[in-house]
C-alpha cells in the first residue's frame, strides 16, 4: 500500500502551529479526524485542561487517543480512512526519556534504552503512515536556546532531522503564520 | 564570507562538512583563525566568546578580536557556523545574559559582512542573505 502524506509542523510555544495541524486535518476528507495526544496530567490543572481540549475536540467531531508513552499502541486504533494528527513529539520524548525517573531509574539511565524507544517510534511513524491518508506531526521548537538538557536537546534534533527528511512537506509556525520549508 | 546559522542539533555542521567536501580546509572548534588557510571553517564560536567571558575579557575586545580575526583570512575563502542560542527565556545566570548579548550584537555585525547567509533547519539550507531573491525561501534551493 502507498504511504499516505507525511507532514511535519513545528513552532515555538504559543506559535498557533496546534490551531494551523488541526487546520490541515480539517481539510483533508477522512472519515475520522484523530487526535493522538502525548500530554499527562501530572496535577488537577493539567488533568482539567486535558479534559476540556477533549470535550471541545469531541465536539468538532474528533476522536481523541491519549497515548502519553508507548505510541506503537495505538496503532491498531487507527483506521485506514482516518487522517491523524499527533501532538506532541517534544511531549513524547519527554515522557520517554524519563519515563522510570519514579523508581530511581529513568530510561536517559539505561543502556541502549533511547535507542530502543526511537527505533520503536519509527516503526511506529512508518505503520500509521502506512494505513492513513494524512498523518500530520506537532513539535515543538526548543534548539534555538541555551543548551540546557543536551540528551534532551540531542535527541529532538535528531528526531526533527528524521520527521523533516523522512515527511512529505515541512513547515514552521510563527505567530500563527506557516512558513513552508520542505 | 559564508555564513551557516541555525539553532542546536540542527544539522550545521554536517551540511558544512557536505559543501566543502574534498577541498583543503582548515576546520576551527571554538577557536579564532589566526594565520590564512585555503579556506578556514569556524564552529562553536560562542564558545570561545564564553571563555573569554568567563576570563573577565569586555565585549568590545571581543569584537575587535573577532573583526580582526575576519581580515586575517580572504574574505571570500571563510566559513563561520553561528549557533542561535537568543530564542529562549532570559538566562538566570548572568553571565550567560551576557553571552547571549555579545553573541547577538557580534551575529549582527557578522551577517552585515557577510555576503552570503544560510539558516539551516533540520538539514534543510535557506539562503537568508545573497539568495535569488525568491520570496517562498524554500524554492531558493
Amino acid at each position: 500500500m502507498a504511504a499516505g502524506q507525511l507532514i511535519f509542523v513545528s513552532g515555538g510555544v504559543r506559535s498557533g502551529k496546534s490551531a494551523w495541524a488541526e487546520g490541515l486535518i480539517r481539510e483533508t476528507p477522512a472519515k475520522r479526524k484523530v487526535y493522538l495526544a502525548s500530554g499527562r496530567a501530572n496535577d488537577a490543572e493539567m488533568a482539567e485542561r486535558i479534559q476540556r481540549h477533549r470535550d471541545d475536540r469531541k465536539e468538532h467531531g474528533w476522536h481523541t487517543i491519549e497515548q502519553p508513552l508507548q505510541l506503537e499502541r495505538a496503532v491498531p486504533q487507527i483506521a485506514p480512512e482516518d487522517a491523524v494528527l499527533w501532538d506532541c513529539a517534544t511531549t513524547w520524548l519527554a515522557n520517554e526519556l524519563y519515563e522510570g525517573w519514579e523508581q530511581e531509574n529513568p530510561c536517559v539511565d539505561r543502556q541502549d534504552c533511547m535507542e530502543q524507544k526511537w527505533s520503536d517510534l519509527q516503526k511506529t511513524i512508518g505503520q500509521i503512515r502506512n494505513r492513513t491518508k494524512l498523518f500530520v506531526i506537532v513539535s515543538n521548537e526548543v534548539l534555538d536556546d541555551f543548551i540546557r538538557d543536551r540528551t534532551y536537546q540531542q535527541w529532538l534534533g535528531r528526531i526533527h532531522f528524521w520527521l523533516v527528511d523522512q515527511s512529505d512537506q515541512a513547515y514552521e509556525v510563527e505567530n500563527g503564520v506557516a512558513y513552508r520549508r520542505k | 564570507m559564508h555564513i551557516v546559522f541555525g539553532g542546536a542539533f540542527n544539522g550545521k555542521r554536517q551540511w558544512v562538512k557536505k559543501l566543502v567536501g574534498n577541498r583543503e580546509h582548515v576546520w576551527l572548534e571554538g577557536k579564532l583563525p589566526d594565520e590564512t588557510a585555503p579556506f578556514v571553517v569556524v564552529a562553536g564560536l560562542e564558545e570561545w566568546v564564553r571563555a573569554q567571558l568567563e576570563n573577565g575579557m569586555d565585549e568590545q575586545r571581543i569584537r575587535n578580536l573577532v573583526g580582526q580575526a575576519v581580515c586575517k583570512q580572504p574574505f571570500n575563502r571563510q566559513l563561520w557556523i553561528l549557533t542561535d542560542m537568543n530564542r529562549g527565556i532570559v538566562p538566570v545566570d548572568p553571565l550567560e545574559r551576557q553571552l547571549r548579548d555579545v553573541i547577538g550584537r557580534l551575529y549582527q555585525e557578522l551577517f552585515k559582512r557577510a555576503e552570503q547567509v544560510t539558516r539551516i533547519w533540520y538539514g534543510i539550507p535557506q539562503t537568508i542573505k545573497g539568495a535569488d531573491g525568491h520570496e517562498n525561501l524554500h524554492e531558493n534551493r
